[in-house]
């Protein structure tokens, strides 16, 4: 018997997690008006000023912590904070009220900020309304402060805790990173909020926007896939041994750091296959680099550069850009320059798939893409950069986009400023267009990713959204092996280098496949890392030579699948 | 007092960083300084120094902004805060 429920959300933070939900109380609004003597409105006011001097330290201390745990990407989110707690608007507003009016602290705060709560709510812009998060958590700390109670009893919990609410608050998970949190799945927030990147900060593995969180009650079993981006509750047996499975390859990668980094993914056989991680945010190159990554294979810069809900600024993007070779320590990045146009949920009936997206929206929004590209030039003197082009499928797209790359150049050589000119340019393969010419791009490039996702999704004509034909989405289907072998048939005699960094190269048997067909560099998410290591070291490359070769020679999908299981999986 | 108008330049218009970054420009100087929305079905002032009336000033990019200092650095606040806010 098993009530096992999948309920869908988006990844906030990558990794797996199993444990027990613990329901997060927003203490908000539990104030009561009392009146205060006139002799004692003073001993009041002293009283709210304790508060607010108090809530400074714990936040002063709290950012030198976390800039000394995770460096300065996510100490800002405490500066603004620290500004409220300094802020007119607030402050001085709390204090006249309770002269005025001569009530208590507790009251006079819940008032002056219900006030202004509503007047985020007015807002039209979903960013600033997202913000009213910050104002909550201030209040929160300054009304727990007020009671000269130490903030939430930090009781040691008895096993692993999933936290759940309706919003976490970046502030309470980082207080109780300590306790036995394992992971954080709420039912409001996106991958941009503050929560969000603090999860990411501290390596811990969140879901987001997960609606239907509300029927789970603490103590319940959870799983938090933050590789899917979905909470599973209840799970079954076989469900729950298959993620603490790669639960616990999660753990020994971050234990093994230091051994698998001066370990290469070498075959049984003596071929050294080169392994790098993908990534969708600045905040995880540091657990990547820690992990023992070789390479940056895929950062895919779209969700950073958009990172406050509106596009970041230039200086904004060079610190950020700067900060992440710097925390790579050497190890190449290859910043894919931001690929949007397919979250837009406008459909219009017109699939997005199929429309301007990837460097087809770049080219189209010429200011968009020569900011990303300077900022990006302006950091490649930190560190090994590369530069990778997505959704190129004509060889026209390329020589615009290269002329482009020029002109921002020429532009820094005229300021002076230095950026390094030998940042190698690729190009994504992954749409069907640029799988057949690759060989034509070659001369202006200098090296190649192969996006296996999308490509396979118009190979097949599949859109992977789309319920109704998801099942019939395979990387084993003959037309697919066909095409890679094409690609590397292609590419080879050109000797430019090609990455695959799709979900293909994730999955122990098809990255099987990969190499079988010639391909010996991947990249792939993190969780993935350890499986696809282990693979890479168990199997003999001459044997997956002679695989290739016949399953190139099968009809059907399910009969490769079969065959390429009973080698990856013969032990 | 001086006055100008500026046009936001920051892509980010005026959010959580960039208004935390107007908050300690700002306080910088003596003068008393406002930004204001001229936006006339929908006037907003906000203190310069108040990161909370910043963010709920709402101001995007390339919203027009006024900028308002009295005090003895009038001339050099209004200055700075609208080279800031030009990006």
């Amino acid at each position: 018997m098993t009530d096992e429920r999948v309920i869908h959300g988006v990844v906030g933070s990558v990794g797996i997690a199993v444990g027990r939900a613990v329901r997060t109380f927003d203490p908000l609004f539990v104030s009561f008006n009392v009146k205060v003597r006139p002799d004692q409105v003073r001993k009041e006011v002293e009283r709210f000023r304790h508060s607010v001097d108090k809530s400074r330290e714990q936040l002063k201390r709290m950012q030198a912590e976390l800039r000394r745990k995770s460096g300065p990407e996510s100490s800002f989110l405490i500066d603004a904070h620290l500004l409220v707690l300094q802020d007119r608007l607030f402050v001085d507003r709390i204090i006249e009220k309770i002269e005025n009016e001569s009530i208590n602290s507790e009251w006079a705060i819940q008032q002056v900020s219900d006030d202004l709560l509503q007047a985020y709510d007015r807002l039209d812009d979903e960013y600033l309304r997202e913000r009213r998060g910050d104002l909550e958590d201030i209040v929160r700390r300054l009304l727990h402060n007020l009671q000269s109670k130490p903030l939430p009893p930090l009781k040691k919990l008895p096993y692993d805790a999933i936290l759940i609410g309706k919003i976490v608050p970046p502030s309470t998970l980082f207080e109780l990173r300590t306790q036995r949190v394992v992971g954080l799945a709420t039912e409001t927030g996106s991958p941009l909020s503050h929560t969000a990147i603090m999860a990411r900060s501290l390596e811990i593995p969140a879901v987001m926007g997960v609606t239907a969180l509300s029927e789970v009650s603490s103590g319940d079993l959870l799983i938090v896939d933050g590789e899917r981006g979905v909470v599973i509750c209840s799970p079954s047996e076989e469900t729950l041994a298959e993620y603490k499975e790669r639960d616990r390859d999660g753990r020994k990668l971050k234990k093994k750091a230091a051994a698998s980094a001066s370990a290469p993914s070498v075959t049984e056989d003596g071929v050294l296959i080169s392994l790098g991680a993908n990534i969708n945010f600045s905040e995880e190159v540091r657990s990547a680099i820690t992990s023992g990554c070789e390479s940056i294979g895929l950062y895919r810069t779209e969700f950073d550069f958009f990172r406050e809900g509106k596009q970041l600024d230039e200086e904004s993007l060079v610190a950020d850009y700067s900060l992440v070779l710097k925390t790579a320590k050497g190890a190449p990045v290859t910043f894919r320059t931001i690929d949007v146009g397919i979250d837009q949920k406008s459909w219009d009936g017109v699939n997005p798939n199929f429309g301007v997206r990837g460097l087809r929206f770049c080219l189209e929004n010429t200011d968009v893409f020569k900011k990303q590209l300077r900022s990006l030039y302006r950091a490649s003197v930190n560190g090994r950069m590369r530069i990778l082009l997505p959704f190129v499928s004509t060889v026209d797209d390329l020589d615009s986009a290269s002329e482009i790359i020029m002109a921002v150049r020429r532009e820094l050589d005229l300021k002076r400023q230095p950026y390094d000119p030998r940042v190698p340019i690729g190009v994504m393969i992954e749409t069907p267009a640029a799988a057949q010419t690759c060989d034509l791009m070659a001369s202006r490039v200098d090296f190649f990713c192969l996006g296996t996702n999308d490509l396979i999704q118009y190979y097949l004509v599949i859109d992977r959204s789309d319920q109704s034909v998801v099942h019939l989405y395979n990387p084993f289907h003959p037309a697919i092996l066909r095409c890679l072998h094409q690609i590397f048939s292609l590419l080879r005699p050109t000797g430019k280098s090609i990455t695959v960094c799709g979900e293909m190269a994730a999955d122990p048997p098809s990255a099987a496949v990969l190499l079988g067909l010639g391909f010996t560099s991947l990249s792939v998410n993190l969780g993935a890392y350890p499986r696809i290591q282990r693979m890479i070291r168990s199997v003999s490359m001459a044997q997956l030579r002679d695989l290739a070769g016949q399953i190139l020679k099968m009809q059907k999908p399910k009969e490769v699948e079969e065959k390429v299981r009973a080698i990856v999986y013969r032990s | 007092m001086k006055e100008r108008e500026v046009v936001i330049g920051h892509r980010l218009g005026l959010h959580a960083r960039a208004a935390a970054r107007l908050v300690e420009l700002s306080s910088k100087f003596q003068a008393s300084i406002v930004l204001f929305r001229s936006d006339p079905t929908n006037p907003v002032e906000a203190d310069a120094r108040s990161i909370l009336s910043i963010l709920l000033l709402s101001a995007g990019y390339g919203s027009k902004v006024g900028v308002r200092a009295s005090g003895v650095d009038e001339d050099q606040a209004v200055e700075s805060i609208c080279e800031y806010l030009a990006g």
